[in-house]
């Protein structure tokens, strides 16, 4: 018993630290502050530039991810050690720091032939997506790995035997199996693209109404001694991502019933 | 119809080599070993999952060594039957035509049979989750064969089932196997299930194969000790063939008659099954080719339908007996029990000494 009230006491820590954190915000609360900064056309801006990029990013790693992934999960081959190593780069160097080896490459001569000739990131909203791009892939791809593993891989082999080839058996069996994990992984991505700020900040900077995602805005308002206005946005971010924490939620729990 | 030849191939640091089968058309072969033998991995091989190393494999003289497992028309039927979880009963039927995309025409009449012969009609609403093992099963088996496969794959599918079940099943398995005239290779460690489904079994131990033959040719003579001890035969003493017929058995107390099997003097191992050690009773006489044994009952199990005597001759040799529980209960055979036992001269037969390096 001594061991189930202990445990059970840490995971209400956890709710605890969070949950206190986020209602210390009240201290500095005020209505009209945060009714002006939610009708403001910059905190819209601001909440329409962050949806956008962090859609986009999100989509953009799963169309990686899902194949990298699949193959880490089913296939032996040369650099796959190497691959999975790697995955956890973008969480054991700091996003700030990664965010300055974007800015570094697009400095040197490939960079400046790519921001010349294809595409234009540093500063720009490209960047904001690239830079959250970075961020998620690892994760991206280590959350769906753990999903296709969950796929006895012989169901794909009995699909094989009646007739499927692998690409048939994927989409028929593999990835409708998969789907829950799909799910949180795009969900959980997307959040973390969302409020990605190192990254961000050190490729596409800090430009109002520019490249002013939510948390930069957070950051700027901070900045400039902007309390009121910058709990009224700290509370537009935790809103729109516990909102997506807790459709995922219901997503989930409506497909294991399904 | 299926040919190995030569087959070598490698899974992790487990190899199998020079394997070589023939299942006739129309036929059921049990493939039979311990664990870690290299069934799953020959299996693996068949369907195509593994890329083998050397040999061949061909299917209704096709060779299909290097086709993908989609198009070698090979039904298969895992342990834990592969029902896809998402899709109802029915859809797991109708994978295949879907699959291949073919005509209703062109599948639905021999899955409609097939649905009737099983009787899952009732089911094809439901989810495999919903099912009871014995539903899961047929299932499983339908959907293999609607398929239309030219050779069907049996991964020990009724290890998780009851007796009564399992035998339910194997009755439903041998009709239609006869009825269909289905080309079948059966994995299985379950010697009853083997005897009772195969018409030929071939043992695999370490990745070799060790004997292949009649089901009734592997139970009366196994080929080595290897198999022997896989087969379940627990009477095997060192002996010398001193004649023709006739072996030298420290541990059984002398020279006894035995089938020698044209064998030259030298070492063997002398093996009599459980089942043909006859037990000395007061108002049955002794076969004429009896052997006599002195000794007393270690211990007596009676198992219901048979029982179990262990037996330490006088030599200290220690035989297992079998015989019907009724045996027991009428002379009422007890553990300490002075006994004598006969070990008639025709059940007597030679082991090689070693397996041979190449079976």
């Amino acid at each position: 018993m001594r061991l189930k009230h202990t445990t059970i006491a840490a995971a209400l820590a956890v709710l605890a630290l969070y949950g206190g954190l986020i209602a210390s915000l009240v201290w500095f609360f005020d209505a009209a502050t945060f009714r002006a900064a939610l009708a403001s056309e910059r905190t819209l801006f601001s909440v329409r530039l962050s949806l956008i990029a962090a859609t986009v990013s999100t989509l953009l790693a799963l169309l990686f991810a899902v194949p990298a992934a699949y193959a880490l999960s089913r296939f032996p081959f040369r650099g796959r050690e190497a691959v999975e190593t790697v995955l956890e780069f973008p969480i054991i160097v700091s996003p700030a720091a990664l965010g300055a080896i974007l800015l570094i490459f697009f400095n040197n001569p490939l960079g400046e032939w790519l921001q010349a000739n294809v595409i234009h990131f540093v500063f720009a909203f490209a960047g904001i997506v690239l830079a959250q791009f970075v961020t998620i892939l690892g994760v991206a791809v280590r959350m769906l790995k753990t999903a296709f593993d969950a796929v006895p891989v012989e169901l794909e082999t009995v699909a094989r035997t009646l007739g499927a080839p692998p690409r048939h058996a994927f989409f028929t069996i593999t990835l409708p199996l998969a789907k829950n994990g799909l799910i949180a992984a795009f969900i959980l991505t997307w959040a973390k693209a969302l409020g990605e700020f190192g990254a961000t900040l050190m490729v596409a900077g800090t430009m109002a109404m520019r490249t002013e995602t939510l948390p930069i805005a957070i950051f700027m308002r901070l900045a400039s001694a902007d309390i009121e206005g910058t709990v009224a946005l700290i509370l537009v971010l935790v809103a729109i991502g516990l909102g997506a924490l807790f459709v995922a939620r219901r997503l989930l729990r409506s497909a294991a019933h399904a | 119809m299926l040919d190995i030849e030569g087959l070598a191939a490698r899974a992790g640091s487990f190899t199998l080599a020079d394997v070589r089968l023939a299942i006739d058309a129309g036929r059921c072969h049990a493939l039979l070993g311990p664990s870690g033998a290299g069934k799953s991995t020959l299996l693996a091989a068949v369907l195509g999952t593994l890329p083998i190393v050397r040999g061949r494999i061909r299917l209704a003289g096709a060779d299909i060594t290097a086709l993908p497992v989609e198009a070698r028309r090979i039904g298969y039927v895992p342990q834990r039957l592969g029902l896809f979880p998402h899709l109802t009963v029915a859809d797991n039927l109708a994978y295949s035509a879907r699959a291949r995309k073919l005509q209703a025409r062109d599948f639905q009449p021999l899955l409609n049979r097939l649905i009737e012969i099983t009787g899952i009609g009732a089911l094809l609403g439901r989810r495999p989750a919903t099912l009871s093992g014995g539903e899961r099963q047929r299932v499983a088996l339908v959907r293999a064969l609607a398929a239309d496969p030219r050779l069907v794959l049996f991964d020990e599918p009724f290890t998780a089932l009851d007796e009564g079940l399992r035998r339910e099943l194997w009755w439903l398995v041998k009709d239609l196997q006869e009825a269909r005239g289905l080309t079948v290779l059966l994995v299985t460690h379950d010697l009853a299930e083997a005897h009772f489904l195969a018409d030929r079994i071939t043992v695999l131990i370490a990745g070799r194969v060790a004997q292949s033959g009649a089901s009734t040719a592997l139970y009366r003579r196994p080929a080595n000790l290897a198999v022997a001890r896989f087969l379940g035969l627990r009477n095997l003493f060192p002996a010398r063939i001193v004649a023709p017929g006739k072996v030298h058995c420290a541990a059984l107390g002398g020279t006894l008659a035995a089938a020698t099997d044209g064998r030259g003097a030298g070492k063997v191992w002398l093996a009599i099954r459980a089942e043909h050690v006859a037990l000395r009773l007061p108002d049955t006489p002794p076969r004429a080719d009896a052997q006599r044994l002195v000794g007393r009952f270690d211990a007596v199990l009676d198992l219901g339908e048979s029982a179990v005597l262990h037996f330490r001759a006088a030599t200290g040799a220690r035989l297992e007996i079998r015989c019907g529980s009724r045996v027991l209960r009428k002379y009422g055979f007890a553990a300490g029990q002075a006994a004598e036992i006969d070990l008639p001269a025709g059940d007597c037969f030679v082991l090689p000494d070693a397996p041979p390096a190449d079976a």
